[in-house]
């Protein structure tokens, strides 16, 4: 988005993705641009603190889910370790006795 | 330096160890199954210890976060949670049951978070709803919680009916299983 002076006047314009290019597409000029421009600012503040606070969030999930994927870790080497100590060995992903255990 | 919510770079070692071992003996090398007992011997007690400690931290920063630090709706969380591990654990747990019983619990409790987050995404009334890519990631988390859920559910089921009568390892360690 752009805010343009020319000849004392003020002109707004904002970028519009059309596809692969990006157009210039004209709002308004005097009083309106000031207007839209300044809507445009705080609609883009708004988003971006949003999108921030979105990422703290799942930031602070991920620290949430994090140290239970640690335990699910060490419960399943402990298990499977466990098993294959008692004399098992895994057979398309049922465990069996091995016959020289 | 490992937080408070990290295995020690030691465990992982021993971990690693168990896995190394483990992948031989199962490729049928008979030295690598008597070194697999003898680790399991040795360092299981180790590795409980830790996970269980990390489990007891992961689990009360859920409940906190589940019970929106409302202390009648906390007791409630832990309640249920104290209740479950005694239920699923049983009598006279193994250490490992134990371990493995936490990990259902601490699942089921990410479960529950995620459902919880997930319904008031998808609840039409709510307003403060977000984008649509931080809804298919907490629709990703809420899956893979799921899965792990169960999966822990039938690690220790498989545990259970495998090492029923005389476990071949043996070694003692104590984790208590009630809080308070």
């Amino acid at each position: 988005m752009t805010l343009e002076r020319r000849d004392k006047n003020l002109y707004y314009y904002r970028s519009v993705r059309d596809g692969e290019k990006v157009r210039k597409v004209y709002v308004g000029a005097g009083e309106l641009a000031c207007i839209s421009h300044e809507g445009d600012i705080l609609r883009k503040t708004e988003r971006e603190a949003q999108r921030e606070k979105q990422r703290a969030e799942l930031e602070r999930l991920d620290a949430l889910a994090a140290p239970v994927e640690e335990l699910s870790e060490a419960a399943e080497v402990l298990a499977r370790a466990h098993l294959i100590a008692a004399g098992y060995h895994r057979h398309k992903g049922e465990y069996r006795r091995a016959r020289s255990a | 330096m490992p937080g408070a919510l990290e295995l020690s770079e030691e465990t992982r070692e021993h971990m690693a160890e168990l896995q190394g071992l483990s992948e031989k003996a199962e490729a049928g090398d008979p030295e690598a199954r008597k070194e697999l007992r003898r680790l399991v011997r040795t360092s299981s007690p180790e590795i409980i210890g830790r996970a269980s400690d990390i489990a007891r931290r992961a689990e009360w920063m859920l409940i906190k976060t589940i019970s929106a630090d409302e202390p009648l709706m906390e007791e409630a969380v832990e309640a249920r949670m104290q209740h479950m591990r005694a239920e699923i654990a049983g009598e006279n747990p193994t250490p490992l049951e134990v371990l493995l019983t936490e990990r259902i619990v601490a699942c089921w409790m990410l479960v529950e978070l995620f459902d919880m987050l997930m319904a008031a995404q998808l609840n039409k009334d709510n307003e403060r709803r977000t984008s649509i890519s931080y809804t298919l990631k907490m629709l990703k988390w809420q899956e893979s919680a799921n899965r792990r859920y169960f999966a822990a559910i039938r690690e220790l089921a498989r545990v259970r009916k495998l090492e029923a009568g005389t476990p071949a390892v043996q070694f003692k360690t104590q984790v208590n299983i009630l809080r308070g």
